[in-house]
């Protein structure tokens, strides 16, 4: 009986576990990427400018996917999140217009307003999820759609353009010690639901939540306001993620958004394999920069018309890296069932 | 009348068990056949080797009809033609009975394979009627009676009669049946019978052994105590043989203090499977609960916790608790341990520590932030108070045994310092050197004025533990043992096995 205490309290290290590439290949990965493109392609990929472009240009994607991590911690899918974006940079917009529409709203103030909607639509997927029981995954599929319906009916299918000041974009643009502003935001962001999610009772009720839902609510968990809190977050965040995207590009286009939750849901998946081995912010951050650091090396070695290198790339990678994953899952329970 | 299976010389051994030794066991043709038995006593074990899922020791003589027959074989059992009907039926609820019996089956196709519905729902009619159930083949299962949908699952089992069917093991077929639908159930049998089919008809209910089988086999310990005519029995002798000679406990010395006011008290509880109980328990007190399944002790920790709905009055030290809300009860002083852990209680993938803590992460919590140090210390001096076997507080719970992780439970019920602690089946899968351990825990909580509650179908275990046992049967309490009127798991046995005749004669 006692033998897989035994070896469970003295594992056998290998080079494997030793050197961390298994809690690690991210960073293996992106260490890689950068010494195969930065032969290859010397002056273009091994330049500042270049990953000062990779970090600024993957913000939005890193931000919508700490949206879809914290629900995830309780077992909760949020696909909405990229319409949500949408809809806040829409509201954005459409309020601080005071060219063809009469609001004019000061930009700020129309930026709290992008957020709050976002904010109630959370409440309702949550309400959705949690009173009507219906499934996360449906819900927020439905919910999505039904937000798109509602940038649509805004926007009338038009973009939005020029309505922001210079001092407005400048939030998006400037750089400090060399490091673009909207990176920064990324990592305070990151920083927060890092200390929610692994230092506070919250995060171990969240996460307990979604390891078994019926035991954690037996144990006194609130089960029902975690995943509804949860759901309301994801769509905060993802509100932001429409503002930020404001300051970045200073416009509204209905293209904006839903592009970007697939490499988010890719880089959370990718990332739970890394670290802490479940659904973790580092993590997360990690896999997306790899993944990111891969596709642009590719995107200048392919050259010009290089659009479908990142789907490929981000599907190609997410398969490889889940499967990676429950290979080491698959590989553990045998061990386990050596040793018992 | 010729014999149908002939058993001799049957043992199985499970490492460090012996379940079955040294069995035999005749079955006649066109008999019903009981099979009774306490929990352990080999029963299931002796079913699952018939239906091929064990494979017996070796050096077994086993003959089907005269012919040599490989035990041990579901193949071989199916080709004997014996089948089986467990308790939980196994049958599709949300489509109808033709076509749960087509899934067994397949399909009879016309041209094009497609699929003759005429034709299924004629032999599925057919089938229920030969029975003696004339029900509405085409509806869904669900919608059908518990006794119909029986009906349902015996047709199931019995109609690929390639071979010809020889034996039906019904597997606790009543254990959710209200008395009504058991006549029409029996009716069944009897018709099968008069087909020359025999019957193994496993049940608790020992007043059905008597209305419908013609030979008792009693096993305990894994032996067959003996084979007997139904008709030469009585429910005293058959309980006797049932219970024997069994060591006696020893139980906890404690005395309670009757004079101090009640820690928990129950009015009127009325829920699923409890139809108004009212008991209360003193600080101190251990009480148990016993009952077969649907009595309503199965229910009782869940409805009195509040996950599961309820009527009537819980008070803990004179305070209500409203209800229908887990942790209500756990921060006004009421405990559990769920029945099931693995369902109900851990978390497989998180830590010991995450699993011991979790009702009350804030408690090392300061200023919002959560001290991990301060929780591990915590975690650890749990896991050396209750002696749990770990690599430490921070690898999965999965990692352990199951006593170990009981253990574990125990722990995150007892860290709220409750005052009263309900207790689920508490050894259910526990060897017996961790089973010691966790009654020694539950003797140490009750000490220090605790009020217990200890639902179990382990009689010897209530014998050991409690300072009174009350015995439910169809949702009330029939009756109750005090320690001073001499506590012990025969007694607590007998007074299961007779309530449930007690209140049918009544």
């Amino acid at each position: 009986m006692s033998s897989t205490e035994i070896t469970a309290s003295a594992p056998q290290k290998s080079m494997l576990t030793r050197l961390g590439i298994d809690r690690l290949s991210a960073l293996y990965l992106a260490g890689a990427f950068i010494v195969i493109f930065g032969i290859w392609k010397p002056d273009t990929f091994l330049s500042v400018a270049s990953f000062k472009l990779i970090l600024g240009e993957n913000v939005a994607i890193g931000l919508l996917a700490l949206a879809f991590l914290v629900p995830l911690a309780t077992n909760s899918f949020d696909l909405s999140i990229g319409a949500m974006t949408s809809l806040s940079l829409c509201i954005t917009t459409w309020l601080s217009d005071d060219f063809h529409r009469s609001f004019n709203m000061p930009a700020g103030l129309a930026a709290l307003c992008g957020v709050a909607v976002c904010m109630l639509f959370g409440v309702l997927s949550g309400f959705i999820v949690v009173k009507l029981k219906v499934n996360s995954f449906i819900a927020t599929l439905g919910l999505g759609q039904i937000v798109t319906a509602v940038l649509l009916k805004i926007s009338d299918n038009r973009q939005i353009t020029s309505v922001y000041s210079k001092s407005y974009l400048k939030f998006g643009s400037y750089e400090v010690f060399g490091i673009p502003v909207l990176f920064i935001y990324l990592i305070i962001i990151a920083a927060i639901l890092w200390f929610v999610l692994e230092q506070t009772p919250v995060g171990r009720y969240l996460f307990a939540t979604g390891g078994n839902i019926e035991a954690a609510r037996l144990a006194g968990v609130r089960t029902d306001r975690m995943v509804w809190g949860s759901l309301i977050t994801s769509a905060t965040i993802a509100g932001i993620t429409g503002v930020i995207l404001s300051v970045k590009i200073g416009f509204f286009s209905t293209a904006t958004g839903p592009g970007y939750l697939f490499p988010a849901i890719a880089a959370v998946f990718f990332g739970a394999s890394q670290l802490s081995r479940r659904p973790n912010v580092w993590g997360t951050l990690l896999a997306l920069y790899a993944l990111a650091l891969g596709i642009k090396g590719l995107q200048l070695v392919v050259g010009s018309g290089s659009f479908w290198v990142e789907p490929l790339f981000q599907g190609t990678t997410l398969i490889i890296a889940v499967s990676l994953a429950s290979q080491q899952a698959v590989a553990r329970i045998k061990k386990k069932k050596k040793t018992a | 009348m010729a014999t149908t299976l002939h058993i001799h010389s049957l043992s199985k051994t499970f490492p460090g068990q012996v379940a079955l030794n040294d069995v035999a066991l005749d079955i006649e043709e066109g008999e019903v056949h009981a099979l009774v038995g306490q929990n352990g006593s080999g029963k299931s074990t002796l079913i699952k080797i018939l239906a091929g899922f064990h494979q017996p020791d070796a050096n077994f003589v086993v003959t089907m009809r005269g012919h040599d027959f490989a035990m041990g074989s579901a193949v071989a059992a199916h080709e004997a033609g014996i089948r089986f009907v467990h308790q939980d039926l196994g049958l599709v609820e949300a489509v109808s009975t033709v076509e749960n019996l087509a899934l067994g089956f397949g399909y009879d196709t016309s041209f094009g394979r497609r699929i003759n519905w005429a034709a299924e729902t004629k032999r599925a009619k057919q089938a229920l009627l030969d029975l003696g159930f004339d029900i509405n083949v085409r509806a869904p299962v669900a919608t059908l009676g518990a006794a119909a949908r029986t009906g349902v699952a015996i047709a199931r089992a019995l109609q690929d009669t390639k071979e010809g069917i020889s034996i039906l093991v019904l597997d606790e077929p009543t254990a959710s049946l209200p008395g009504a639908d058991v006549d029409t159930l029996f009716e069944a049998v009897r018709r099968l019978t008069k087909r020359g089919i025999s019957v193994v008809f496993v049940s608790h209910h020992l007043e059905e052994v008597f209305d419908i089988t013609d030979r008792v086999t009693v096993l305990r310990d894994g032996k067959v105590v003996g084979t007997k005519a139904t008709k030469d029995l009585n429910m005293d002798s058959l309980i006797e043989m049932i219970v024997g000679r069994g060591v006696t406990s020893i139980a906890a010395d404690r005395t309670v203090d009757a004079s101090l006011a009640p820690r928990l008290q129950v009015q009127g509880l009325v829920g699923a499977g409890i139809n108004g109980v009212s008991f209360s328990v003193q600080p101190g007190e251990v009480l148990g609960v016993v009952g077969l399944t649907g009595s309503g002790r199965d229910t009782m920790v869940g409805t009195l916790a509040g996950a599961l709905t309820r009527q009537g009055d819980v008070l803990i030290d004179g305070a209500e608790l409203k209800g229908g809300d887990p942790r209500e009860s756990l921060t006004k002083g009421l405990s559990f341990v769920p029945v099931d852990r693995l369902r109900n209680g851990i978390l497989a993938l998180m830590s010991v520590r995450a699993n011991i803590t979790l009702s009350n992460v804030e408690r090392n919590a300061h200023g919002g932030r959560l001290s991990h140090k301060e929780e591990k210390v915590e975690a650890a001096e749990w896991v050396k108070k209750l002696s749990v076997v770990t690599a430490g507080t921070e690898v999965p719970i999965s990692t352990l045994s199951g006593g170990n992780q009981q253990k574990i439970m125990m722990a995150r019920s007892f860290r709220l310092n409750p005052k009263v602690l309900l207790l689920d089946e508490p050894t259910q899968g526990v060897d017996i050197g961790a089973k010691e351990e966790i009654h020694a825990f539950v003797d140490q909580a009750a000490s220090g004025g605790t009020a217990v509650v200890v639902c179990s179908t382990d009689t010897s275990e209530l014998a050991r533990l409690c300072d009174r046992v009350v015995v439910m049967y169809r949702g009330q309490i029939t009756n109750t043992l005090t320690r001073a009127s001499g506590l012990s798991a025969e007694k607590i046995d007998q007074l299961l096995l007779a309530g449930s005749s007690m209140a049918t004669a009544s």
